[in-house]
């Protein structure tokens, strides 16, 4: 994590609060319990000794480090627990209570994150007003989450039937889940039995689940962050170029693109890349007058005969048969 | 080399932290090597601390440390610091963190509860509100928070994300904060250009990974529900009171789902292709089977349901009402011109 002066001042705060009450603490603990890397804590540890507890200077912090342990030989009174400033409370309330909503979420771990934030709006006072002016949904579906989490803590496979809305079909799978994932939507990562790779699966899609007895053994892997994209399109995945008019700007806000240059009028060209383009049908065919398949070809004509296709349907107008 | 402005910022926050009586600006800067070092000891400085090759301060510099300081104790503030301004007898204005107005209220936290503060500190994506939160998290824990394992890491699973793309985040949470009126560029979603808005910032809200804000809009003077995605350019704030009520509740979600089609008060009729169209199937309200390989489905229809429906294609036929039958036929002409 970068550290900026702010987060470096906030920290160092805290720092000497924290040493005044451990004596001798442990360099790898400190560390640990800031949630920063121990380079950064032996940075924050060569700027203490400069800074002072009182004016005219000469008073200053003797707090040193042998690289393992971490002493301060003069502790003052001054480093006493700070009230938590408005930004803190909001930040740390208004993810308590996204997370708290979440469905699926275990009982216990919903009281104990229900606690912690009733708690800590009282001690913020003041401070925890304006977390009330930001907020926060995640969305999931309960009873999958609550499957999923089972799995994952029993170390099992599950089996799924799942909706790929590309094909707009659904196929079973077993899959090895690794870790559920809320970004807006909840997503469980997993390895895919079938495919052999790793995949995500949103848990709205998950059409049916169930436990299965075998062992979950999903390879070692890297666990990348999910929270950019969760479609990563690849670079040699073939492109698509889309041109939208000003009521499918949309479009650029909902899939990761390449490119989206700005046409006279308020539209937009977009370029994007997908291993599989046919997928792109749903798209071509909800855009309507707002916007057309540029390229491939195949992708512009199929969404074309799937129009007409479907135009037969309704024999010009007329009531349907059937 | 200049000294580092955490260093400064340190010895500021201890100096006004460990005084029992108000110091003047005079003192302070005096007291602080990054200022001597900078400025010089100031104006009618009987000593220093020490001495720096800028030391003779003009009136140019004067000012940059008047500017320096006033950001400084800007800082400290955003960082909960609660500074006083004093007049002491002679006349001179002073400064001071009193002890009992900045301590943290005694907080027993459990285990539990300490490990979901954990996760929950984890979630923001956006710097400020990740600092913000690991700073929380640090004073916590310097006031005794307990440091046992956290339990979701046990079995490593559950990672919640608030993605921030959004560059508007920023001012507009800042402004929501400090309810300050703001000016920005918005795009209506079907609107060739931009126009400008003039808003008082209620409240943020995210739902399904957007941020949409919600406010007073001073020119149309109603309630109005914004999509950050869809602000252009720079938010603006402006000086002044705000000058309609903040409601105690603000619907920023209902309003969306509204748009998304959620709020649906009638139903459709529907032919769809057996094996096709499991979301349709799945928000169903009824269905029965029609043979030849079609089922006839009942569902809910709300804004959009027209273009929904014609993403699948000939595997969906519109029975009724009349106006969706048109509104589908009327987009799959299009397509098939295309």
């Amino acid at each position: 994590m970068a550290t900026n002066a702010i987060d470096q001042t906030r920290r160092m705060l805290s720092l000497v609060t924290y040493l005044r009450e451990r004596p001798g603490a442990r360099v790898g603990d400190v560390a640990r319990a800031f949630g920063i890397t121990q380079d950064e804590l032996i940075s924050d540890l060569d700027v203490l000794p400069l800074c002072g507890t009182s004016f005219r200077g000469g008073d200053l912090l003797d707090i040193d480090t042998d690289g393992d342990r971490i002493w301060w030989h003069n502790p003052d009174d001054v480093a006493e627990p700070l009230r938590l400033a408005a930004d803190e409370a909001t930040a740390l309330l208004v993810a308590a209570r996204a997370v708290s909503t979440l469905p699926g979420l275990r009982e216990s771990d919903r009281l104990a994150l229900l606690r912690a934030t009733a708690k800590l709006e009282e001690a913020a006072g003041e401070a925890a007003g304006a977390s009330s002016r930001l907020s926060v949904t995640f969305e999931s579906e309960g009873g999958v989450f609550a499957d999923v989490d089972r799995a994952i803590s029993e170390r099992r496979r599950l089996w799924i039937r799942y909706y790929s809305p590309a094909r707009d079909q659904l196929s079973e799978r077993e899959i090895d889940p690794i870790r559920l994932v809320s970004v807006g939507h909840t997503y469980v990562e997993a390895w895919c039995r079938r495919s052999e790779a790793r995949r995500t699966f949103r848990l709205d899609r998950v059409a049916e689940i169930k436990i299965l007895d075998e062992p979950s053994a999903p390879p070692e892997m890297e666990l990348r962050d999910l929270s950019e994209s969760l479609v990563q399109p690849a670079a040699e995945d073939p492109e698509v170029v889309v041109e939208v008019g000003p009521g499918g700007r949309w479009v650029a806000e909902y899939y990761p693109h390449d490119s989206a240059e700005e046409l006279p009028e308020g539209g937009l060209r977009i370029t994007l890349r997908t291993p599989d383009p046919a997928s792109l049908r749903r798209l071509a065919l909800r855009l309507g007058r707002e916007g057309h398949i540029v390229s491939p070809q195949d992708l512009a004509d199929s969404a074309r005969s799937a129009a007409r296709e479907a135009l037969a349907a309704y024999d010009g107008g007329a009531e349907p048969q059937g | 080399m200049a000294i580092a402005k955490a260093e400064r910022l340190m010895n500021l926050a201890l100096c006004l932290l460990g005084t029992r009586r108000p110091l003047s600006k005079r003192e302070l800067r005096e007291s602080i090597e990054a200022y001597v070092e900078a400025f010089g000891p100031g104006p009618g400085a009987a000593f220093g601390p020490g001495r720096s090759a800028l030391s003779g301060a003009s009136s140019g510099s004067e000012d940059s440390f008047n500017r320096m300081f006033e950001r400084d104790k800007d800082d400290l503030r955003e960082l909960g610091l609660v500074i006083e301004t004093v007049e002491n007898l002679d006349g001179e204005v002073g400064y001071l963190a009193r002890r009992d107005s900045n301590r943290l209220p005694p907080i027993t936290l459990d285990a539990e509860e300490a490990a979901a503060l954990g996760l929950a500190a984890k979630v923001w994506q956006q710097a400020r509100l990740a600092g913000a939160a690991s700073g929380a998290l640090q004073k916590l824990r310097a006031a005794g928070l307990p440091e046992d394992v956290d339990p979701y890491e046990a079995h490593g699973a559950l990672e919640p994300r608030i993605p921030v793309h959004e560059a508007s985040f920023e001012p507009l949470m800042l402004a929501c904060r400090d309810r300050r009126s703001v000016v920005f560029d918005y795009r209506k979603a079907t609107a060739a250009r931009p126009e400008p808005r003039h808003v008082e910032p209620w409240a943020l809200e995210c739902w399904r990974g957007h941020w949409y804000l919600a406010g007073w809009d001073r020119d149309r003077e109603a309630e109005r529900v914004f999509r950050l995605s869809r602000i252009t350019g720079k938010v603006r704030s402006r000086a002044g009171k705000f000058r309609a009520d903040v409601p105690d509740v603000v619907t920023v979600r209902e309003t969306v789902a509204s748009w998304a089609g959620e709020s649906a008060d009638r139903t459709a009729l529907i032919r769809l292709r057996k094996g096709a169209g499991y979301p349709l199937r799945a928000k169903a309200v009824g269905s029965r089977e029609l043979g030849e390989g079609w089922d006839e489905l009942e569902i809910p229809y709300g804004h959009g349901l027209d273009a929904w429906l014609v993403e699948f294609g000939p595997d969906v036929v519109v029975l009724e009402p009349a106006e969706l039958r048109a509104d589908v036929v009327d987009r799959l002409r299009a397509v098939a011109k295309g």
